[in-house]
């Protein structure tokens, strides 16, 4: 008896070799993609598109190439990512926001080595330009989105108030708000978490003329611009035109205030409406341009993901699997898999051959495309982006404590510039 | 007979080893990378470079941050630990006393502690929400209110609310050793005490606190050990914020590491969370038994 089950396991034992023998040819890519709405993970590796995933339409179309593609949460991407590179065990593709430290570190193999001529002609020009450094392009755009004042027009009708465009406009607006309904409507919605706190920073200070950067591209934080508009966000706070802890109540909750008519501005992202559609909201709204400071220009702030791939010199033939990689981004960006991913989380396209497609479908999106083009996007291609990403969000939370915005700012670009 | 003993010598080892094993790989190892990732340079995307000494430390001790985040962190485990200890020790009399419904009492006092953290604060967060929160609209609603309250007007109050989350969660922990220690104390103590003519307080006193001290310190010290690292409540409610001031310990490294991309200093403090933490809890232990043995 013994001998007969020594003799089933051995030849189980070579079955199973010659198993992987013969799976060896297949190169397997690690692929990391964040959660970005509830369809996300259905339809990457559930049964999202006609009862399928991504993953298995893309192994019958690509045969010899297997994906081991994990969907993770915004909250958790950073998280698992550095932990798997401190471990040695980095993924092949990646798809996150910043690209800067995983470039000027060396991990990242640059776009030209994997990505298709015919793909990369196809990215609308500006998004591509946000991700280069020293001349190389390191990752490609994933989708887009871009930020608009949202508002509430049964609001605005009832209080006999018009849309208000300049800061000055808007204080008197929220005044009339707050007077009119006693405090049970908050007038404007304000975002200075750890989650967004830089978008808050963004939308003051683009409209002010103040930014990130000066026009040098060098840090200009505590620009006069900036602290004025700093000063004015907080402003409205302390006024209380705001929902009351702006520190801790992030977009979603005033995106979920907003729905419930308990908020008459908000600012956010195009995605609002699918948003309020899956949550079953019903309001009356409509959109308009950032308020801006008198002389000011409109400025209108971009969100930009990306894809990119780690280098991997373990493995046996780089030629192969840079062609997999570039693989793996014709089939994601071709129109069939690409306007499907987009409009299923209200994005907008990061490729010029998706518009059509998307535009046809639902002629609202060609405004955002226009706004689109004006956008001003993050400086992420900066080193120090993480630095004054978490730095402004500080600034903003001491500022709504009642700390001097001058002397936080000045601190931080003291601290930025010195590294 | 020699068999026998020499069986006997190894074979307790024999039945440890798999939880040696597990201890190892799962605990002992972990906390070895810690220390030596404490005195590593780490790179913001989590490359890990070579031994620069105790820069990691100064860095994490010279933030300025640094001192709130203690400060929050002792008054978090004292009051969470402190708090929890004396209601849980009233619970477990009260739930050891003889009345009707007493098991259903003693399933309902475990819920707060066998449900998962996260979903505890989440359910808190939604309770004290000042928009739609049950608390504003069971108090409007029996008219002890008229206008909505907004519970979380500060941070200090936020912090508050945390620590009283912390409370709920941890007190049937404390309930139930405390219960197991008084259910181990013979009745014969309580009845030479009433022949001596010792009142209730003499009683409390002298008999019961000093024969459930045993289970008095395990849970204190394991709740000194939980309550330092619990990350969910304070995670879930505000994240730290705003700027640090609701953040204990752990929270504020676990920001550093994966917010503020500084790994270094996120495991240097790690390390000093643990040595305080062996320091407390061991310092705690040696006086409870101290006191046991006299």
């Amino acid at each position: 008896m013994k001998k007969i089950v020594a003799l089933f396991l051995t030849i189980l034992l070579t079955v199973s070799c010659i198993g992987f023998a013969a799976a060896e040819d297949d190169i397997t890519l690690d692929v990391i993609i964040c959660q970005y709405g509830n369809n996300t993970t259905n339809w990457f590796t559930g049964t999202g598109i006609n009862g399928k995933s991504f993953v298995q339409l893309f192994e019958e179309a690509n045969p010899g190439i297997k994906l081991n593609l994990e969907v993770v949460s915004w909250n958790d991407v950073y998280t698992v990512v550095s932990t798997r590179i401190s471990n040695g065990n980095a993924p092949d593709i990646l798809n996150i926001d910043t690209f800067a430290d995983y470039a000027t570190e060396g991990l990242l193999l640059p776009v030209k080595d994997y990505c298709p001529e015919e793909l990369y002609n196809d990215f609308f020009p500006a998004f591509i330009q946000q991700s280069v450094i020293d001349g190389t392009v390191w990752a490609v755009p994933d989708l887009a989105s871009a930020r608009a004042m949202y508002y509430n027009k049964d609001i605005f009708d009832e209080v006999g108030i018009q849309v208000p465009t300049t800061w000055a406009e808007l204080q008197d607006a929220c005044q009339s708000i707050k007077d009119f309904y006693n405090g049970d409507v908050y007038p404007w919605g304000m975002d200075m978490t750890t989650d967004e706190g830089q978008a808050a920073f963004s939308y003051y200070a683009w409209n002010n003329n103040g930014g990130f950067v000066d026009k040098d591209g060098n840090w200009a934080l505590n620009s006069d611009a900036n602290i004025d508009a700093v000063n004015f966000a907080v402003g409205l706070y302390q006024k209380g035109f705001t929902n009351p802890s702006p520190a801790t109540q992030t977009r979603y909750d005033l995106q979920d205030m907003f729905g419930a008519g308990k908020m008459a501005m908000v600012i956010t992202t195009n995605q609002l409406p699918t948003y309020l559609k899956e949550k079953g909201y019903s309001i009356n709204y409509g959109t308009a341009a950032l308020p801006h400071n008198d002389g000011a220009e409109t400025g209108a702030t971009g969100v930009m993901d990306r894809v990119m791939a780690f280098k991997d010199d373990s493995a046996s033939d780089q030629a192969a699997r840079n062609a997999a990689i570039g693989k793996f981004l014709t089939f994601f960006y071709s129109p069939e898999m690409y306007t499907g991913w987009v409009s299923m989380e209200g994005f907008l396209p990061a490729v010029s051959s998706a518009v059509s497609y998307l535009v046809k479908e639902d002629p609202s999106f060609e405004t955002w495309l226009k706004v689109l083009d004006s956008c001003q996007f993050y400086p992420t291609a900066k080193a120090e982006w993480v630095d004054v990403k978490q730095g402004v969000i500080d600034v903003e939370q001491k500022a709504l404590l009642g700390g001097d915005v001058k002397a936080l700012l000045d601190d931080l670009q003291a601290k930025v510039t010195a590294k | 007979m020699n068999t026998i003993l020499v069986r006997h010598k190894w074979e307790p080892y024999l039945w440890l080893l798999p939880s040696i094993l597990l201890m190892t790989i799962f605990v002992v190892f972990p906390i070895l990378i810690v220390f030596k990732l404490s005195v590593s340079e780490i790179s913001k995307s989590g490359v890990v470079g070579g031994f620069i000494g105790l820069a990691n430390f100064r860095a994490a001790v010279s933030d300025q941050t640094f001192g709130t985040v203690m400060m929050n962190t002792l008054y978090w485990v004292v009051s969470v630990v402190g708090i929890s200890t004396l209601l849980g020790f009233i619970v477990a009399m009260v739930l050891n006393t003889r009345f009707h419904g007493r098991k259903v009492a003693r399933s309902i006092v475990v819920f707060p502690w066998a449900t998962s953290l996260v979903i505890q604060a989440s359910i808190w967060n939604y309770i004290i929400n000042f928009e739609y929160g049950n608390l504003n609209n069971v108090l409007l609603n029996l008219g002890i209110i008229q206008n909505a309250i907004n519970w979380r007007v500060s941070y200090q109050v936020e912090f508050i609310w945390e620590c009283g989350v912390g409370i709920f969660v941890t007190v049937p922990f404390v309930a139930f050793c405390v219960l197991a220690g008084l259910q181990s104390i013979d009745d014969a103590y309580y009845e030479a005490a009433t022949v001596d003519g010792a009142g209730a307080w003499k009683k409390l006193t002298q008999v019961t606190i000093p024969l459930v001290r045993p289970a008095l310190t395990v849970s204190t010290v394991l709740n000194i050990i939980y309550v330092f690292n619990s990350f969910p409540i304070i995670y879930t409610i505000t994240k730290g914020a705003p700027a640090n001031m609701t953040d204990t310990m752990v929270t504020y490294l676990y920001m550093l590491a994966f917010y503020d991309q500084q790994k270094g200093p996120a495991t240097a403090l790690s390390v000093i969370g643990f040595v305080i933490l062996c320091v407390v809890a061991g310092l705690y232990m040696v006086i409870s038994m101290r006191k046991e043995e006299q």
